[in-house]
C-alpha cells in the first residue's frame, strides 16, 4: 500500500519523522493491542511532544550518572584493543588466540551519516559471513536496519563478535550489577528483548543460520567495576518479537479505518511554536483508540493522556484485577451489576452473580 | 563552619535557587526551550557567586605547601609516555602510564585539544618542531582512528592500525611496560597495578595481582604476540604503502578531505 | 489480588476513596521504629547517597555522601549509619526474661522503609558491607561489617511472610487498604497516602495525582528524580569535587548538597510518620504480639549467636538449602493467611466468596448428642446446623473451625441447597469441657451468627521453632560451616 505512507505522513504531519531504535521496537511487544500506539509508532510521532501539546507531558528522564556510567562501563571494557571484552569472550565463547581482529563502524572516515554507516556495516557484516577466514572477530558499534511496519530503523547494537565456526553473536554491554550471579529480573529482560532485536536484524541481512539465539550479557560483577559475561537465549523474544512485527503488516486496515483527513500535526508557526489548539489534537487522538494498562506509564509518552481517557475503566486498575471483575469494562458497570442494578447481559450472567456475591459478603462485613 | 557572607552572595544564592526551581519546573513540564534558557542564566548566576565567595575567602593564614606543578610541559609527558609505551595509545592509558612512573598530575581534560592544538601547530608550520603528537590512521580508509595518540617520528607503519593492530599494540605495551618495571628500582603500587590490568588480559599472564612478575608477563605476552604479529605487519605496511602517498599533513592528522561529517539523513 | 480486593478497588474508585480492605492492623508496630528513608546515586549498583533514619519524627539524623563513588566518603557513610542502627539494636537488648536456657528480648528492632525498592537498597548494603574487615589491606570503619550483618538478617527476616521486623510502607498499607489506582501506582507512597488520607477538603484520586508531581513530593526513593540529578545533584557534586578540601568553596557545596537532599528527603519523611499514624489507627490484630515474639524470638537468637561466633551470612543458599527455605516460606504464608482471616471478619470475606468458609445463622442445635466413638466410648459430639447465603464450596466430610470457637473441629456431615441458600449440618468435636454434658457457652445455641472456615493454621499458639540442631543458621542456630574467604574482603582492583 504505497498509500499507507501517504497517509502516514499526512498523520504525522509537517514533524520530521522520529527516530525509532532498539528500545522503542522491543516496547512494542509490551502493548500490541494498542492500535494508537501501533499508528504513532508506524507514522512516526514524536509521542513526547504530542503527549506535552495536549497537557500530559511524559515524566520520563535519564539521570546523567546512569547514562554516565553506563559509557564508562562500555569504554572499560572495550579500552586497550577490547582487552577485557577478549578475555570474557575467548571464556565465554571459546574464541581462538588467533580470533582478535576488529572492526570500528561507529563512523566511515568520520562519516557517521546512517545510511554510509549502514551500507559498510552491511559490507563488512556479509563478507565476513561470505569469507569467514578474512573476517574479524569484533564488529564494533555496526549499524543494522530492520523494517518495522514499513519504516526503516536504525539499530545499533554495542558489539557483534564473530566466531570461526561462522556464527554471529551480540554483545551487550550494561552497567547494571550482577550481584552473587543474580540479577535484577526486569533489567535482564529489558536487555535480552533489546537484544532480540538486533539478533532478528542480523537475522534477515545474512540468515537464520549465520547468527546466534544466544547473546552476550556483559555487566559489572557484584559492587565494583569488573566485567563478567553471561550468555543469554533470546529464542523465546524472538518468537514474541517475530510475531509482533508481522502483526504490524495490519497497521494497514488500522489506518485505513481512520478519517482519510486526520491528521496530528501540531502546526508550528515560523517561531516554532505549535499553533494547533490542544482540543483539535485531543479529537484527532480520539478517534484511534488506544488500550491503556498501567504498564504504559513506564514505557509510553503518552501514557498519563491515555490515563485520563480512560479513568472509570478497569483497566487503569490493571490486568488481574480487571479480570478478577469479570472482565467487565467500567467500574461503573461492575458495580452495577455487583448491585444488582444493571441488569447482565446473556454472557454475563456467571460474571453478575459472582460480582453480587462479593458485593453482598463484602457489604456485610464493612457495614 | 561559619564565614562571612556578604548580602550581595545571599542574594545570588536566592536567585540561583529559584532558578533551579524554574529549570526543574521547566523540565518536568517538557518545556525544553525554556528550560535551556534558565540553565544558561543559572549558569551566569552560579559564576557571579563562585567570583563573590571568592573575593570574600577568609583563608587562614595556614603556610600550605605549594603543590608541584608538572616538571615537564603537556605534550613533553605525552610523549614520554607514549615513547614509554611504543605503540599508539588511548588518552586514558597515557594518563595512567603518567601516573605510574611520573611526578606531578596530567588533566585529562587538556588531552582532550591536544591533538587538535598539534595540528593546528603543524599547519602554521610545518615541520618546526622535533616531534608532534599525532592521529593513529585507519588502515582502510587511512581516516585518523578514535581516541588514539601517536608521535610523530614512529614509522608509519607504526602509526596505522589494522584490524589485529588494537591487540598486537596493547601486547607490545605490555612488554614495554614489564621490562621497564623491571629495570626501575622501587617500581610502587600504581605501577604494579598498571601491569596488572594488562596481565589479566593476557593469557598466562599472572595467576593473581599478587602473584605477577613482568617476566612472565612479558612472555605471556610474547607467546601471544607471535600468533598475530606476521599478519599484523602485513596489513600495516600495506596501508602505510598508500598513506606514504598523502601529503604530510594527512599522514599526521588523517585523511579529511573524503572524510565529510554529515548529520545523517 | 483476590475477588474482593478487586472489588474494593472499584468501590474506591467510585467513593474517590480508599477502601479498607481489614479491620484491624495486621502487623506489629514498634513504639519505637527506626524510620529509614534513603537515597541511592543513579546508574550504581549500591552507591548510597543520602539517608533520613531516626526513631522518632522530630530531629532525624541525616546522612550524606557529597561524592557517591568515593570510597572512603561510601564507607564512612555506612560507618555512620551503623553508630545509628547498632546503638537501635542495642536498645532493643535493655529488656529480657529468661526462658528456658534462653533469653529472650522483650524488644527487637522494627525498620521502617517506603517501599519495596527500599528493602532492596537495605538488602544490597547488608550484602555490600558484611563481608568486609576492619583490618588488612582494605579496612572499612569499625561497626561496618556488623551493621551489614544485620541489615542482611532484617533483609531475610523481611521476606517471612507474618514478620515485622523490617516492613515497606507502601506493601503494608496496601495490605490494609485498596487505592483507586493500580499496584504499580501504589508503589508511590505519597499517591498511596494520598487515597487513604487525604488532605482535608480534597478526595483520594486528586491527593494522588498531586502526588505524582516530583517538584512537590519529591520520589521516596532511592532513586532520585532524573531532573533533579541533573539539573541540581550533579553540579552540586561538580561544585564539590572540584574545589579544594577545607575551602570555602567545598564548605558551601556541602551546604548545598545537605540543603538540596534534606529537600528530596523530608517530604518522604514526613509520610513514613503520617503513614505509622494512620496504621496505628487500627487495632491490633488477635495474632499480631505472637507473631512479633517469634520475630523476638529470632531477634535474641542472633543477637547471641553474633556475640559468640558473628560470621557473616554466605553468600547465597545452596540448592538444597534454598528448596527447604523456599518450601517453609510458603507453609508461613499460608499460616499467616490463615491467621488473618481468622483475626479479621473483612479478610475472612475472601475465603467466604471463594467458599471456602461461610456466615451464617445457626438454625438448630443438638447439644447432648453423644454417640459410641470408634474405641466403644460414649462421646459427646453436638449436631448444629447452619444456614448461610454464602456460596459453600467445601465436602462433606470437610474439618472447619470457627474463629471463637478455635479449638472446637466442626466437621460436615450434610449440606443441603436451595433456593433460599445452604444448610450446613455440622459435628462438633472438642472445646466443651469433660463433663458428660458440653458446658455451657462451649456450643453454639439458635439465631448465633457463626463464621466457619476450612483455612486454620494447625498450631495456632506459638509458632514452634524446630529444634536447635535444625535451627537454620539464619536464626542463630549451629552455623553451616561458611568461612569468608580473603577473596570476600577484598576489594576489587579497577
Amino acid at each position: 500500500m504505497d498509500n499507507l505512507q501517504e497517509r502516514l505522513r499526512h498523520i504525522r504531519g509537517s514533524a520530521a519523522e522520529k527516530r525509532h531504535n532498539a528500545r522503542t521496537v522491543a516496547a512494542l511487544t509490551s502493548n500490541p493491542g494498542c492500535a494508537r500506539r501501533a499508528v504513532l509508532d508506524a507514522a512516526g510521532v514524536d509521542k513526547d511532544r504530542l503527549a506535552r501539546h495536549v497537557g500530559f507531558p511524559a515524566k520520563f528522564g535519564q539521570s546523567q550518572f546512569a547514562i554516565t556510567r553506563g559509557n564508562a562501563f562500555e569504554a572499560q571494557v572495550k579500552a586497550n584493543g577490547y582487552a577485557e571484552l577478549l578475555r570474557l569472550l575467548r571464556e565465554t565463547l571459546g574464541l581462538e588466540i588467533r580470533e582478535v581482529g576488529s572492526t570500528n563502524l561507529e563512523d566511515v572516515g568520520g562519516n557517521t551519516g546512517q545510511e554510509v554507516r549502514h551500507a559498510r556495516s552491511r559490507q563488512k557484516l556479509t563478507s565476513a559471513a561470505a569469507d569467514p577466514n578474512a573476517a574479524a572477530t569484533f564488529y564494533d558499534h555496526p549499524l543494522l536496519r530492520l523494517d518495522v511496519g514499513g519504516s526503516r530503523v536504525y539499530l545499533e547494537p554495542d558489539l557483534v563478535a564473530f566466531h570461526h565456526d561462522g556464527v554471529f553473536h551480540v554483545v551487550e554491554i550494561k552497567s547494571f550489577a550482577v550481584i552473587d550471579n543474580q540479577a535484577d529480573a526486569r533489567k535482564v529482560a529489558a536487555a535480552a528483548t533489546q537484544s532480540a532485536v538486533y539478533v532478528l536484524a542480523l537475522r534477515r541481512l545474512l540468515g537464520d543460520d549465520k547468527v546466534a539465539h544466544e547473546v552476550v550479557l556483559v555487566c559489572p560483577k557484584d559492587f565494583s567495576n569488573q566485567p563478567v559475561a553471561t550468555k543469554v537465549d533470546v529464542r523465546k523474544q524472538l518468537i514474541v518479537l517475530n510475531h509482533q512485527l508481522s502483526r504490524l503488516t495490519r497497521i494497514e486496515s488500522l489506518v485505513e479505518a481512520l478519517p482519510p483527513t486526520l491528521t496530528l500535526d501540531l502546526a508550528p508557526d515560523d517561531d516554532g511554536k505549535f499553533s494547533r489548539p490542544a482540543a483539535e489534537v485531543i479529537a484527532a487522538l480520539g478517534e484511534i483508540e488506544a488500550r491503556y494498562a498501567p504498564g504504559c506509564l513506564a514505557t509510553c509518552e503518552m501514557a498519563f493522556f491515555c490515563r485520563q481517557e480512560a479513568s472509570g475503566c478497569t483497566a487503569t486498575l490493571g490486568l488481574s484485577v480487571r479480570e478478577e471483575l469479570g472482565g467487565v469494562e467500567t467500574v461503573a458497570e461492575a458495580l452495577g451489576l455487583a448491585d444488582g442494578i444493571l441488569v447482565e447481559g446473556d454472557d454475563q450472567a456467571e460474571v453478575a452473580a459472582m460480582l453480587r456475591t462479593t458485593a453482598r459478603i463484602f457489604g456485610s462485613v464493612a457495614a | 563552619m561559619v564565614f562571612r557572607v556578604t548580602s550581595a552572595a545571599e542574594a545570588l544564592e536566592r536567585r540561583i535557587d529559584e532558578l533551579r526551581t524554574a529549570v526543574r519546573k521547566a523540565v518536568t513540564a517538557g518545556e525544553r526551550e525554556r528550560a535551556m534558557a534558565l540553565r544558561g542564566a543559572l549558569r551566569r548566576a552560579e559564576r557571579e557567586w563562585e567570583d563573590a565567595l571568592d573575593e570574600l575567602a577568609d583563608q587562614p593564614a595556614v603556610l600550605v605547601p605549594r603543590q608541584a606543578g608538572p616538571l615537564l610541559p603537556l605534550r613533553e609527558q605525552v610523549h614520554q609516555a607514549l615513547t614509554l609505551l611504543g605503540s599508539p595509545a588511548a588518552p586514558k592509558l597515557i594518563i595512567a602510564v603518567h601516573e605510574a612512573f611520573h611526578v606531578g598530575e596530567m588533566v585529562p581534560a587538556r588531552l582532550t585539544s591536544l591533538r587538535r592544538d598539534e595540528e593546528r601547530s603543524f599547519r602554521s608550520s610545518p615541520h618546526s618542531r622535533p616531534y608532534y603528537l599525532c592521529s593513529a590512521l585507519t588502515a582502510d580508509l587511512l581516516a585518523p582512528a578514535r581516541g588514539l595518540l601517536a608521535v610523530s617520528t614512529w614509522p608509519m607503519a607504526l602509526r596505522v592500525i589494522g584490524p589485529l593492530s588494537p591487540r598486537v599494540d596493547f601486547l607490545n605495551s605490555a612488554i614495554r611496560l614489564a621490562e621497564h618495571l623491571d629495570r626501575i628500582p622501587e617500581p610502587g603500587p600504581t605501577a604494579r597495578r598498571l601491569l596488572w590490568r594488562f596481565a589479566a588480559n593476557i593469557p598466562g599472564g599472572a595467576a593473581s595481582a599478587d602473584a605477577m612478575t613482568p617476566t612472565v608477563v612479558a612472555q605471556a605476552a610474547e607467546a601471544e604476540l607471535k600468533i598475530h604479529r606476521d599478519a599484523d605487519r602485513s596489513h600495516r605496511e600495506a596501508a602505510a604503502k598508500r598513506a606514504r602517498q598523502l601529503p604530510d599533513v594527512e599522514q599526521l592528522f588523517g585523511n579529511r578531505l573524503r572524510s565529510i561529517s554529515a548529520t545523517g539523513t | 489480588m483476590s475477588a474482593v480486593s478487586s472489588y474494593a478497588k472499584a468501590l474506591a474508585v467510585a467513593a474517590g476513596r480508599a477502601v479498607p480492605i481489614a479491620t484491624r492492623r495486621h502487623v506489629y508496630l514498634s513504639d519505637r521504629p527506626l524510620v529509614f528513608v534513603p537515597l541511592a546515586l543513579a546508574g550504581e549498583a549500591n552507591a548510597p547517597l543520602a539517608a533520613m533514619i531516626g526513631t522518632s519524627p522530630h530531629d532525624p539524623y541525616m546522612l550524606l555522601v557529597p561524592q557517591p563513588r568515593n570510597r572512603d566518603l561510601r564507607f564512612g557513610f555506612a560507618a555512620s549509619l551503623a553508630e545509628v542502627v547498632l546503638a537501635y539494636v542495642r536498645s532493643c537488648t535493655a529488656r529480657f526474661e529468661v526462658v528456658g536456657t534462653d533469653r529472650l528480648f522483650l524488644d527487637a528492632p522494627q525498620l521502617l522503609v517506603p517501599n519495596a525498592a527500599g528493602l532492596g537498597f537495605v538488602k544490597l548494603l547488608g550484602r555490600s558491607t558484611r563481608f568486609r574487615r576492619t583490618n588488612g589491606p582494605y579496612p572499612v570503619p569499625a561497626g561496618v561489617p556488623l551493621l551489614g550483618r544485620w541489615l542482611t538478617h532484617l533483609g531475610e527476616r523481611s521476606e517471612h511472610p507474618g514478620s515485622s521486623a523490617m516492613l515497606a510502607m507502601t506493601q503494608t498499607l496496601s495490605a490494609h487498604w485498596a487505592s483507586g489506582q493500580s499496584a504499580v501506582e501504589d508503589a508511590n507512597l505519597a499517591a498511596l497516602l494520598g487515597w487513604i488520607d487525604p488532605p482535608e477538603g480534597v478526595c483520594g484520586s486528586e491527593a494522588a495525582l498531586a502526588a505524582e508531581d516530583p517538584l512537590v513530593w519529591p520520589p521516596a526513593g532511592p532513586s532520585t528524580d532524573p531532573a533533579f540529578d541533573n539539573e541540581v545533584l550533579a553540579p552540586a557534586i561538580r561544585a564539590y569535587q572540584s574545589a579544594t578540601p577545607d575551602s570555602p568553596k567545598r564548605r558551601r557545596a556541602v551546604e548545598t548538597l545537605e540543603r538540596e537532599l534534606r529537600g528530596q528527603m523530608e517530604p518522604t519523611w514526613r509520610l513514613m510518620w503520617h503513614a505509622i499514624k494512620v496504621l496505628r489507627r487500627l487495632p491490633a490484630a488477635e495474632t499480631v504480639e505472637t507473631r512479633w515474639t517469634a520475630d523476638r524470638r529470632d531477634f535474641s537468637r542472633y543477637h547471641d549467636y553474633l556475640s559468640t561466633d558473628g560470621r557473616p551470612q554466605a553468600r547465597r543458599d545452596g540448592a538444597v538449602a534454598a528448596a527447604r527455605r523456599l518450601q517453609s516460606l510458603e507453609r508461613e504464608q499460608t499460616t499467616f493467611d490463615a491467621a488473618r482471616a481468622l483475626d479479621d471478619p473483612l479478610v475472612m470475606a475472601s475465603y467466604r466468596v471463594t467458599g471456602e468458609a461461610f456466615q451464617g445463622t445457626v438454625v438448630s442445635v443438638d447439644r447432648n448428642r453423644r454417640i459410641l466413638s470408634e474405641r466403644g466410648r460414649r462421646v459427646t459430639r453436638p449436631k448444629v446446623v447452619v444456614g448461610t447465603g454464602d456460596p459453600v464450596h467445601l465436602p462433606v466430610g470437610e474439618s472447619l473451625r470457627a474463629p471463637q470457637r478455635i479449638k472446637q473441629n466442626a466437621r460436615i456431615t450434610e449440606i443441603a441447597r436451595s433456593a433460599d441458600g445452604v444448610l450446613v449440618t455440622l459435628e462438633l468435636d472438642g472445646g466443651m469441657g469433660r463433663a458428660a454434658v458440653p458446658a455451657p457457652g462451649s456450643v453454639p445455641e439458635v439465631g448465633d451468627e457463626i463464621t466457619y472456615t476450612s483455612v486454620y493454621p494447625d498450631a495456632i499458639r506459638s509458632p514452634d521453632l524446630p529444634p536447635t540442631d535444625q535451627t537454620p543458621w539464619t536464626h542463630g542456630g549451629p552455623p553451616r560451616p561458611y568461612v569468608p574467604t580473603d577473596d570476600d574482603a577484598r576489594e576489587a582492583w579497577e
